[in-house]
């Protein structure tokens, strides 16, 4: 079809987005989607007191009415969500400057490797019984928690990035003259940059569901609190829409936050091919 | 004129962490390199070269002897001594441009002076129109440039190269050298560089500096006496004032290299 002929029926070219949306399998994902909701209904049809045990996709939109319109839900999520910023920007800005730390001095890495991987395998959820000993079922104890689950990812991450630092690349720049800063700044804090991306999305991940866990023994509101609530009032549905939020709001937070960081950096230098 | 780079007597011996035992790597070497002179450094594999070429650029520390740049002993890594290392030594993050001005970016030196540096060196080493690529969108030969292009770009009192070019395919590499000998005419560079191919050391080389096995002594020095600007690969194949040297290196280089097998 060519543009100057004014005469054939106007059709839209598709757009850019359109095209990129069905090369990465866009369509696919939405039958799959589709599929998935559909299998839901048939199984809740079948079952004895759906609203109960399993209301259907429909059921649970219209029968969470009162939390999504009148603005309860998205008041929870903001809970939520500020209290996921909070702990892990916290855990990102003291987790880093100290695997980087640690991973100046080879002795000291040598220490602390396993002490840090140790506390890495501990997750937050395992942690939080103690914490609630300590203080209580209060604001500080889902922030500790969420702190707690994200630094030592954050910082066992960025220790193994700055030990795999390629020796010749340090070497190089000593023989060109640079202080040791430098050599951080240049050498080890780029290098690092894969394993620190790694480390803050396994981190920020990790206090994701703590957030999640904590709220349900600690906190007041949130999405985490929702779920806990609405099963001791036996709204099964609001329960599963508070679990599709948690997955969806974590897709959105790793497509439109955690993704691109990793993209601008270490794909356009040739570390990691996609 | 007093040479510029003087190495005096000196010895290397590594501890070795799992048997104890200790390895000699170089034993009394002792050798000057001139005021813009292209040395080469030839020997068989484990002969201590290496071991050299690290405690001259002062990543290595050294115990017995004196090694002086500059009528200065030598105490650690510095940018009187740029290095041009065998490979993989240019950073991935930073672009061509940005590398190469590294050395510059070190010392200090203003943006608009440095970028005038860079782009001087950029063309010397032919790398015009990749100054904003990324070491990976490169070949092999252009990162070798580039690293050299960088030592080169931070004027360095003496360059020491390490098998700078072993890493690359047959063809690149007599490119790359008849490019070095250029820019070695251009810049009158004081050089060291280390091979362990005959070929290259007396194709570069004013003089050749042959290497017996392990532990690395000094075993004869050669002479090349071919001008520079005349080392052109499809000219030297059939000169004698290169021929005749060149064979004298390949027997004493061969030596070591029987009696280390029989
Ligand atoms: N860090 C080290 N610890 C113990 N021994 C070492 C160490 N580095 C090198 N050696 C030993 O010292 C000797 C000289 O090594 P060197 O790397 O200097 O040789 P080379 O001449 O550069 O060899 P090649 O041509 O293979 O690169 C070798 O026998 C090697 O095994
Ligand atoms: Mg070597």
């Amino acid at each position: 079809m060519t543009r100057s002929s004014e005469a054939a029926p106007v059709k839209k070219p598709p757009s850019r987005q359109w095209r990129r949306f069905v090369r990465g399998g866009g369509i696919e994902l939405m039958l799959l989607i589709a599929g998935i909701l559909v299998l839901w209904s048939v199984i809740s049809e079948n079952i004895p007191n759906p609203s109960r045990y399993l209301p259907s996709p429909v059921s649970v939109v219209l029968s969470s009415y009162d939390v999504i319109w009148k603005g309860l839900l998205p008041n929870y999520i903001g809970q939520t969500l500020w209290r996921l910023v909070i702990g892990s920007a916290i855990g990102l800005l003291l987790g880093i400057p100290f695997g980087i730390a640690l991973g100046l001095n080879r002795t000291v890495s040598d220490m602390f490797y396993p002490i840090m991987n140790f506390f890495q395998s501990i997750s937050g959820i395992a942690i939080l019984p103690i914490i609630v000993v300590w203080w209580g079922n209060s604001e500080k104890t889902v922030f500790v928690v969420i702190l707690y689950t994200c630094f030592f990812p954050i910082a066992f991450n960025v220790l193994t990035g700055v030990r795999s630092t390629p020796m010749i690349l340090v070497n190089a720049l000593r023989t060109l003259g640079a202080s040791r800063l430098r050599i951080v700044k240049d050498v080890l804090i780029p290098s690092a940059m894969p394993h620190i991306a790694t480390g803050a999305r396994l981190g920020i991940g990790y206090a994701w569901r703590a957030v999640i866990a904590g709220e349900m023994l600690a906190g007041r509101r949130g999405l985490g609190w929702m779920i806990f609530t609405s099963q001791d009032a036996d709204l099964t549905a609001q329960v599963i829409l508070g679990m599709v939020m948690i997955g969806v709001i974590w897709i959105m937070i790793d497509r439109f936050a955690l993704r691109p960081i990793e993209a601008d950096t270490i794909q356009r230098w040739g570390l990691v091919q996609r | 004129m007093p040479a510029k780079l003087v190495v005096e007597g000196l010895s290397h011996h590594y501890p070795d962490e799992y048997t104890g035992e200790d390895v000699h790597a170089l034993d009394r070497v002792s050798l000057s390199v001139e005021d813009g002179e292209f040395s080469a450094v030839v020997g068989p594999s484990g002969c201590g070269k290496t071991t050299l070429l690290n405690i001259l650029a002062g990543l290595l520390p050294h115990t017995e002897g004196s090694v002086q740049v500059d009528g200065k002993e030598v105490g650690g890594p510095g940018p009187d001594r740029g290095v041009v290392f065998q490979e993989h030594a240019i950073l991935p993050w930073r672009t061509v441009a940005r590398n190469i001005g590294h050395g510059l970016e070190i010392q200090g030196v203003a943006r608009s002076e440095r970028e005038q540096r860079v782009q001087e060196f950029v063309d010397l080493v032919g790398l015009s129109g990749f100054e904003d690529r990324y070491p990976h969108e490169l070949s092999g030969g252009m990162k070798q440039r580039c690293a050299l292009a960088r030592t080169l770009c931070a004027n360095p009192v003496v360059m020491l190269m390490d098998e700078p070019f072993a890493a690359v395919d047959a063809q690149t590499r007599i490119t790359l050298q008849e490019e070095l000998n250029r820019i070695a005419i251009a810049t009158k560079k004081t050089i060291l560089f280390i091979t362990h191919n005959v070929d290259e050391a007396a194709f570069l080389g004013d003089r050749c500096f042959i290497f017996s096995r392990r532990p690395g002594k000094l075993k004869a020095t050669v002479k090349i006496n071919v001008p520079r600007e005349k080392r052109i690969w499809k000219d030297l194949l059939s000169e004698k004032a290169y021929t005749d040297p060149r064979d004298e290196i390949l027997r004493l280089v061969r030596e070591e290299v029987f009696d280390d097998e029989e």
